[in-house]
């Protein structure tokens, strides 16, 4: 019996490529075409099978290096670029591609004519942003006959950047708090800090060990929405390293000593806390006078 | 506050307040962008106002709340009755509580027949909190509320907290009266020996003795006007609180359960830390679960606990995991409030959201750091949970943390 007050359940994907140019990918042909040229193909690839499932589906791809972000689609250019479609291909097909491929290239382009000697790691967790708040928008913006159910896909090939922490943890925290379940899919390294959102928001985590397969794993793993998940078998879960890093060597710490001002985590006790600069009172027992000890009196 | 009060006239002392002139309808007729405009600006005002820098929060908060269980809460001014009302309330604050504050503790008292019953000790689980709460809606209100009882049993709770914690009290009091058995003066000079925050709730009119425990304990006094209110003054108590500055700090030692052991570490894995075992957290109920791998096991002696954070029983040790800390760190690191201007004519769309500027939205927000432009509506979103700018977080120069 169908319920009459069904909402129309709209998905958007909104995909967070890392297109920081990794030497080993970007020097490895593989039948002509490089290793780099196959990741974006497939990319788009999953992203039109995405648009392919339902038409109020929804789609947002941004990009991102170690120099900057950028919303490749919807694409940000005020003037509507005029695309060529194959006879009988959707046209949002080829609007998808033809604007990936603009943006992208623009990105690189920026990268490698840009000298700022500023070293940078990829900046993933800005990409991260703009999407929660292009999520954010979309979610206002859509009548209420809709009911929106929104995912985040990162994929990328990035080790972790302890600096860029605190943003990772607001994306992570907000993500959770919206309901978006964010999944990763991992090439050549694994990164803590998305595991870890992953688990907190409820998504996938998959570190792919061939990136030749990479349309293969998108479109098995990564295409069902969440809710769906629980009927097919996928990939077991990782169990998630919570450990925290301790502030001055950044080692994984087991039991810590947390400054109770600004909880920044040491792993050894010390006066002074080096980030809020408070200093600690010593919890030492009080210290008690010996007790003269009275003879015990024989009878 | 207080002193504010008494220098002012009463409102109805004061000229007419005009308050429907502030609406006017816009070149349509329509009312509707108007009041979503107000709505907004209030909204910032109140943001800009919190993100006032690096003061210092208490983040390890003991807080007691003391409900008033008396005759008059089952007045029918807040729907169904009162009592009912506040309770469920209470649950959606236990519950925003935890999430903010995930190493807390909370307490929960009653007091009526000018006595007060403890219902939860203080803990940091939420869904035993939860359940009493919802237990409670059976409580029949009555007899007179008896505010020094409460806060004697509220005290006696929280002298034994460490000194790095901040100490509060919220009562939520319905009442105009109040019955004592001895003198409340002395009660509050030790609850402010004792660096303990008052923060009351007044549910039906201002009175006196309740303005001046908040006052001299540095809390806060407020009464609600409707159940919107009682929500949002509620919810107010959520934040952290500023601290008066004679909190101790002090170096607390905490454990990090739940490490994968990985060959660099050389963290041994012994057979035993995942051999199923009964978790330390149930062991009291009848219902004493018998936990797979599944499940965290304390660094200092071993106990298994289902879920984080929790104070290890055998050898108390604080158990918390990293997300648990991270959740307060932006506090620490507040964002500065958005600069609000006219349109600028070159950037057509939002860098948050890629929404296209319209000739209808007047005003547009720039961050002072990276000079990003974005609107209203992502201004919003990012004060208020984001809690991070996306235009410092795309530019290499930004977005590294400061503090190392």
């Amino acid at each position: 019996m169908e319920d009459k007050e069904e909402r129309i359940e709209t998905s958007l994907v909104a995909i967070v490529i890392d297109a920081t140019p990794a030497k080993k990918f970007a020097s490895q042909p593989l039948d002509g075409s490089s290793m780099m040229n196959r990741i974006f193909d497939s990319l788009i690839a999953f992203g039109n099978a995405h648009l392919m499932q339902a038409s109020h589906n929804k789609l947002a791809i941004i990009a991102c290096n170690s120099k900057s972000t950028k919303f490749l689609y919807p694409s940000m250019d005020g003037n509507s670029r005029s695309y060529q479609n194959r006879p009988g291909q959707y046209d949002m097909f080829a609007k998808v591609d033809s604007d990936v491929r603009h943006g992208l290239g623009e990105l690189i382009l920026n990268d490698l004519t840009d000298n700022d000697s500023t070293k940078s790691d990829s900046l993933l967790g800005g990409a991260m942003a703009r999407a929660l708040c292009y999520i954010h928008r979309v979610q206002r913006e859509l009548s209420l006959s809709h009911q929106l159910k929104p995912r985040v896909l990162v994929v990328s090939g990035s080790c972790d950047s302890a600096l860029q922490y605190m943003t990772f943890m607001n994306v992570f925290f907000t993500a959770q708090k919206e309901n978006v379940v964010i999944d990763c899919c991992m090439m050549d390294t694994d990164s803590g800090l998305l595991q870890q959102g992953c688990d907190i928001t409820g998504g996938q985590y998959l570190h792919i060990p061939s990136v030749a397969g990479l349309l293969e794993y998108l479109l098995w793993v990564f295409l069902p929405s969440p809710s769906c998940r629980s009927k097919i078998v996928l990939p077991p879960p990782t169990k998630v390293d919570y450990r925290a890093a301790c502030f001055c060597h950044h080692k994984l710490v087991d039991i810590g000593w947390v400054c109770s001002v600004c909880l920044s985590i040491f792993c050894k006790f010390s006066i002074m806390c080096t980030t809020c600069n408070t200093e600690f009172k010593l919890n030492r027992p009080a210290i008690v006078p010996a007790k003269s000890k009275k003879r015990a009196r024989i009878e | 506050m207080a002193d504010e009060d008494e220098t002012k006239e009463y409102r109805w002392e004061s000229g007419y307040e005009k308050t429907w002139e502030a609406i006017k309808e816009d070149d349509d007729g329509l009312l509707e962008s108007n009041v979503a405009d107000l709505v907004a600006r209030a909204k910032r005002k109140r943001a800009a106002l919190k993100a006032t820098g690096a003061i210092q929060l208490g983040m390890m908060r003991h807080l007691f709340v003391v409900v008033d269980a008396s005759a008059c809460m089952f007045l029918q001014d807040l729907k169904p009755t009162r009592f009912l009302c506040v309770l469920k309330l209470l649950e959606v604050f236990v519950h925003e509580f935890f999430d903010l504050n995930p190493i807390s503790q909370l307490g929960i008292l009653t007091t009526k027949m000018k006595r007060s019953e403890q219902i939860t000790v203080l803990a940091g689980n939420q869904k035993k909190h939860i359940e009493a709460l919802q237990q409670l809606k059976d409580l029949s209100c009555e007899g007179e509320p008896s505010l020094q009882n409460s806060l004697e049993r509220a005290m006696n709770g929280l002298k034994n907290m460490p000194a790095h914690s901040s100490r509060e009290i919220l009562v939520l009091f319905g009442s105009l009266t109040t019955c004592d058995p001895g003198d409340i003066q002395k009660t509050i000079k030790a609850l402010k020996d004792n660096n303990i925050r008052v923060s009351i709730i007044g549910l039906a009119a201002e009175v006196r003795i309740c303005r001046e425990i908040a006052k001299k304990t540095g809390g806060t006094y407020n009464v609600l006007i409707d159940d919107h209110h009682l929500k949002e003054l509620i919810l107010s108590q959520v934040q952290p609180p500023a601290v008066a500055g004679s909190i101790e700090a002090s170096l607390v030692k905490m454990g990090f359960p739940g490490g994968t052991p990985s060959v660099n570490d050389g963290t041994s894995d012994s057979s035993a830390d995942h051999a199923p075992a009964y978790c330390l957290c149930h062991i009291d109920s009848e219902t004493s679960s018998l936990m797979g791998p599944n499940g965290y096991n304390c660094p200092q002696c071993g106990s298994r606990y289902c879920e984080l954070p929790v104070e290890c029983k055998q050898c108390g040790l604080t158990l918390v995991s990293a997300p648990h800390l991270a959740r307060s760190y932006h506090h620490l690191f507040p964002i500065k409030p958005f600069i609000e201007r006219a349109q600028v004519p070159n950037t057509t769309h939002c860098f948050a959201c890629a929404k296209l500027f319209v000739e209808a939205e007047t005003n547009v927000y720039e961050c002072e750091n990276c000079h990003q432009i974005v609107c209203l509506d992502c201004d919003l979103f990012i004060r208020e949970t984001l809690h991070t700018c996306p235009g410092c977080a795309s530019d290499p120069v930004t977005a590294q943390m400061k503090t190392n």
